[in-house]
């Protein structure tokens, strides 16, 4: 499903050019639940970006359901998210000027479905927030927030969703909770799921742990 | 499913991917809702006012201008009694008569003449003048039955068989209304007293020979006085409610004749009415370019608080799938969708503003003012567009940009299109805007040379201001170290906020210093109690006479000025060579100059001499011990109490066009004589205060024994008027001109371009408020912020409220003060080269300007922050996410 090739990136800075993944060789199968851990500034958000077809690489080459992203400029990496990724952030990036039926429409109005309000409406019950679709995000929780960032990730029916520390930002209980609606959704829609956490219980729930030091893969 | 482990592009895990294009309806639909959940949040409502703004004060004013500049042209129009006049001293070809017919214009003809009246008791040279039926075209004539009294105004001349004569005619021919009056061969009846004719000022030397008899124009050849080579002004009047159609039949006639006629207006008539207006359109252009300036702040700076506020939906959008193309498409429609509704909103409140503008006015404008036309709206709706496209696109374009990354990553933003080419852009923008509306490259040049300077201090400024503040905050208490903490802090954003405060207390500034220095300039041109009647061909023994017939009937008099005839023959023994220019005045006699006709006259007759090399036209000159009121001397010196004989003084535009020098030795033929005077100071004159102007005055006993007439001014109110007659019959030979209905007529156009002028101010202002009001609230989200932390980190109200106090006084006494300092410097520019008026520091604006801009925003900024003190920090920080 992903298949990275000798991934490089890095990035000019005063002192000189940082490079922050050195060559990474990555393959993750479909439906495969894939974490990956690593202490603070190791990469792994930026790998994460990568694999998703948010920025450039360097050099090297992911394969994202069989298309290659460095053959691919931005327009058609906006293209190619849209139809088979999804997301949750560890700030959930959840737009303040909509409810939170406004956040999960909107994947599905953008690839023009005219059913958006209800596929939304479904999904945000079964998240647990059908009585909230129409609060603001600042009139939600974090746990809340997070949740309908998780309905939003899984409003598209992506094949492959990515979590950047989707609990980070919560307390050990309604991470937990987070955690086992992301795997249930994950189990219900089948899809691949690769997530960055810092949570090693975490990462152990997963089918496989992937370790980044210094922007390096040291363990699998 | 299992790993390919290949590079194959046909792997078996490859996904089919749609080429990703998404309908329009789709991305229409998306982009509308957008526009609807902005709208709805708040988020596109300032910026959508700011655009509203723009439409409605530009479309309101240039509305409001364009009806009052007809209104005010209509008005002058009277003193022409029509819209366009062709004049000449031979016949005029009929043929334009007939053009003018066939293009629908209405027409009527004039012929003035000098003739002697005759009645059974006396006889008088008198002006006549043959009207047609319809004139005439613009204006009244006011008659009476009586007289030297009020009268009441009529659309027509006399019938065929009467005569109207003016009233000072009557006491001379011994006669009353119903009489008869001979004029050549044919017997007329006297049927009215002209008291007021509205192109009385208009005429040449035939119609200042005497009192006016107006006779029907089907009369003339009856009379069998008007023959070839007699002294004759023709005159064609043309008038229509299109411009267009006077223009384009203007052109016509260029065409026709080859320029042998030209068209005159009343611009060409009267240069106080032509400075009147020149100045009120300067002055009208500049309030609506401050109007879009201030506008185009507004939008600039709204639009870049709305795209600073949408990276994070943008990245998001990018997330889920949207190319740069669709976003760069749903946010060009949402602007065109906003721009739609900001035009419609916009031109509908400047419709109502210039409404309320007309309400206001209606007691001063006594015309019915002419339909409005399309154009305004155009002008607002194209307003906005380029404001949208220069300040708004940018930064919304910037949007395009945003790398999806930045969901994950906060700090990354747009990185292609610089920070400042936003800002470029907008600045373009203005300069392309204001150059277009105003098309004047002063004006332009000073707006951008103004805007940039103050840039550029403010840079100087804020740089120092920033350095000391943190000595002073060391030893000031708590609240200024706050507040310079915090103007260090947001730099960059105070100095762009005190530059767009300058700017728009610089406009109003520039705008209210204008308008009373204008205002000013018109009540000293002429007051109140401007002589209004001047007496002429007075000989020296009736002086002593005049002057105790007005004593004795309590009207006040004035200085009694010997006028003589008087030709430039050499100067320091050469023969004159002026300039190529022929002395403007020559033949037009103006309104200035008209009212001196007596020291014009002479030059009006003999027109063509000007122009022979070593042959100039004879000017009416004087002797005078003391310089007149509102001459200044610009060289030389004027001679004092013990004047001696033998010197000259020359007006300077006059010295200029002969090349004189201080000390030349000028010969001039007076009274078949030859006299040399040197030349000892050179004077400016105020031609347009409506009283007896000399190019040419002598030193007392160098022409004195050469015999002349006196000429005096007198002010006579309407029901003084009575005494003229008196006057008349105890001074038979003099000659009365009355130009208190000209004074009049001026006074009244300047009245009402006056007032016009105040709107526009207020209008400006208004505008200038709402900018100040949305620059404080585009910095809002920030303090709101920044205070909210500082009280959950246990900072008091006071604190909070006095520290904001002093940001905001700060940069209010900054702007106020470079304000001042920027509307100074372009009202220098202004005056001088625009609006023909000296310069002159106005040293309490000094004081008021940084007083008004500590005051005003000091007051906006706490009245707009007030919120953050009185919300739970809780609340502050939860609303802004
Ligand atoms: N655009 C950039 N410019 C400069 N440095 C960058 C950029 N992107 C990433 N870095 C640096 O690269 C390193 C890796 O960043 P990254 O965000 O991938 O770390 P991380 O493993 O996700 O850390 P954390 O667990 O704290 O989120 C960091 O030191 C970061 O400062
Ligand atoms: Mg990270």
């Amino acid at each position: 499903m992903i298949e990275i090739r000798a991934l490089t990136k890095s990035v000019p800075t005063s002192e000189g050019t940082l490079t922050i993944l050195k060559s990474v060789n990555l393959e993750i199968a479909e439906s495969e639940i894939v974490a990956i851990v690593g202490a603070s500034g190791s990469g792994k958000s930026t790998l994460l970006g990568l694999m998703a077809g948010l920025d450039a690489a360097t050099s090297g080459d992911v394969l994202l359901g069989g298309h290659s992203l460095a053959a691919m400029d931005e327009e058609q990496r906006a293209v190619l998210r849209g139809q088979i990724v999804g997301f949750v952030f560890q700030s959930f990036q959840l737009l303040p000027s909509l409810t939170a039926l406004e956040n999960v429409m909107l994947p599905i109005e953008l690839k023009g479905d005219s059913e958006a309000r209800a596929k939304a409406t479904a999904l945000l019950e079964r998240v647990g927030l059908g009585e909230r679709i129409t609060h603001y995000p600042n009139q939600l929780s974090g746990g809340e927030q997070q949740r309908v960032a998780i309905a939003r990730a899984f409003a598209t029916e992506a094949k492959i969703l990515f979590a950047d520390e989707p609990t980070g930002n919560l307390d050990t209980a309604t991470g937990a909770k987070i955690i086992e609606l992301i795997f249930d959704l994950n189990k219900e829609f089948a899809t691949t799921l690769v997530l960055v956490t810092h949570d090693e219980r975490l990462a152990q729930r997963c089918g496989r742990i992937v370790r980044l030091v210094a922007g390096e893969i040291v363990n699998d | 499913m299992t790993n390919s482990g290949t590079y194959s592009a046909h792997s078996a895990i490859d996904i089919p991917l749609g080429d990703g294009r998404k309908s329009l309806g789709t991305l229409l639909g998306l982009a509308t809702r957008l526009l609807w959940r902005d709208w709805r949040s708040g988020e596109l409502r300032l910026l959508f006012l700011a655009l509203v703004m723009a439409v409605a004060s530009v479309s309101g004013i240039a509305l409001f201008t364009d009806r009052l500049e007809k209104a005010l042209l209509l008005e002058s129009a009277n003193m022409l009694a029509a819209d366009r006049v062709l004049g000449s001293g031979r016949a005029l070809p009929e043929e334009i008569l007939d053009e003018a017919k066939g293009r629908g214009l209405r027409t009527a003809r004039t012929l003035s003449f000098t003739s002697m009246a005759f009645s059974d008791a006396g006889n008088m040279l008198v002006s006549a003048k043959a009207v047609s039926a319809a004139y005439p075209l613009r204006g009244d004539i006011i008659i009476a039955d009586a007289p030297f009294v009020r009268g009441t105004p009529i659309q027509r001349g006399p019938q065929p068989g009467e005569v109207w004569l003016e009233s000072r005619a009557l006491p001379a021919l011994g006669i009353d209304v119903g009489d008869s009056v001979y004029v050549g061969e044919a017997e007329f009846e006297l049927t009215k007293i002209i008291i007021a004719e509205p192109d009385r000022s208009g005429g040449g030397m035939v119609d200042n020979a005497g009192p006016r008899l107006m006779l029907h124009m089907d009369d003339v050849e009856r009379t069998n006085v008007v023959q070839m080579g007699s002294r004759v002004s023709y005159r064609f009047l043309f008038s229509s409610e299109e411009l267009l159609q006077l223009d384009e039949f203007e052109a016509w006639i260029d065409d026709a004749y080859e320029g042998e006629y030209r068209l005159r207006d009343v611009r060409d008539e009267s240069e106080e009415v032509s400075e009147a207006l020149n100045r009120a359109e300067s002055f009208l252009l500049l309030g609506s370019l401050f109007a879009v300036l201030l506008a185009g702040v507004a939008i600039a700076l709204t639009a870049k608080r709305y795209s600073e506020r949408h990276y994070d939906y943008v990245a998001i959008l990018k997330t889920f799938g949207c190319t740069s193309a669709q976003i760069g498409f749903i946010y060009l429609w949402i602007q065109a969708l906003l721009a739609v509704a900001a035009v419609i909103v916009g031109s509908l409140l400047g419709w109502g503003v210039h409404h309320v503008i007309l309400r206001a006015l209606q007691a001063v404008i006594s015309v019915d003012l002419p339909s409005a036309s399309f154009e305004p709206f155009i002008v607002g709706a194209l307003t906005a567009v380029i404001c949208l496209l220069s300040f708004a696109l940018p930064p919304l374009l910037a949007l395009r940009e945003t790398p999806p990354l930045r969901v994950l990553r906060k700090d990354i933003s747009q990185q292609r299109i610089g920070a400042n080419i936003p800002y470029l852009f907008g600045v373009g923008g203005t300069i392309g805007l204001v150059y277009w509306y105003s098309e004047d490259f002063v004006l332009t040049s000073v707006l951008v040379i103004a805007v940039a300077s103050i840039a550029i201090l403010l840079s100087g400024l804020s740089f120092l201001l920033l350095s000391s503040s943190g000595a002073i905050g060391m030893r000031a208490g708590s609240a200024w170290k706050l507040a310079m903490s915090a103007a260090r802090r947001r730099r960059k954003q105070n100095v762009l906020q005190v530059m767009v405060f300058s700017v728009t207390i610089m406009s109003l500034l520039i705008l209210g210093l204008l308008r009373s220095d204008l205002i000013a300039d018109w009540q000293a041109q002429l007051p109140e109690n401007t002589p209004n009647h001047f007496l002429m061909n007075i000989s020296q023994p009736q002086v002593a006479g005049i002057e105790e017939f007005f004593d004795e009937k309590g009207v006040q008099g004035n200085a009694f000025y010997p006028l003589i005839s008087a030709r430039v023959l050499s100067i320091n023994g050469e023969l004159p060579d002026p300039q190529d220019e022929l002395e403007a005045d020559e033949d037009n006699s103006t309104v200035a100059r008209g009212s001196d006709t007596g020291a014009e006259e002479e030059g009006a007759e003999e027109p063509e001499e000007g122009q022979v090399r070593g042959r100039l036209s004879r000017r009416q000159v004087t002797w005078a011990e003391e310089i007149p009121a509102d001459n200044r001397i610009l060289a030389g010196e004027w001679w004092g109490e013990s004047a001696a004989a033998g010197f000259v003084s020359i007006e300077e535009d006059y010295a200029e066009w002969l090349g004189i020098e201080l000390g030349d030795s000028i010969e001039f033929e007076i009274s078949a004589q030859t006299i040399t005077a040197e030349v000892s100071s050179f004077r400016s004159v105020r031609w347009d205060n409506m009283q007896p102007n000399f190019y040419i005055i002598f030193s007392p006993g160098t022409i004195d024994h050469l015999g002349a007439t006196f000429l005096s001014t007198v002010l006579m109110e309407r029901e003084q008027k009575i005494l003229l007659n008196e006057l008349v019959q105890r001074f038979p030979t003099i000659v009365v001109i009355e130009i208190d209905a000209l004074i009049e007529q001026i006074q009244n156009i300047i009245a009402q371009v006056t007032s016009a002028i105040e709107l526009i101010s207020v209008l400006v202002l208004i505008c200038g408020a709402l900018v100040l009001l949305a620059c404080v609230n585009a910095t809002l989200d920030e303090r709101f912020y920044e205070n909210a932390i500082l009280r959950t980190l246990g900072g008091g109200k006071r604190l909070i409220m006095t520290s904001l106090l002093i940001e905001f006084a700060s940069i209010g006494f900054l702007a106020g003060l470079v304000a001042t300092l920027g509307a100074e410097a372009s009202l220098y520019y202004l005056q001088e080269k625009l609006f023909g008026q000296d310069f002159h520091l106005h040293y309490w604006v000094w004081v008021a300007g940084p007083l008004l801009g500590t005051l005003v925003i000091a007051g906006l900024g706490i009245n707009s922050t007030r919120g953050v003190v009185s919300i739970s920090p809780l609340n502050v920080l939860r609303r802004l996410n």
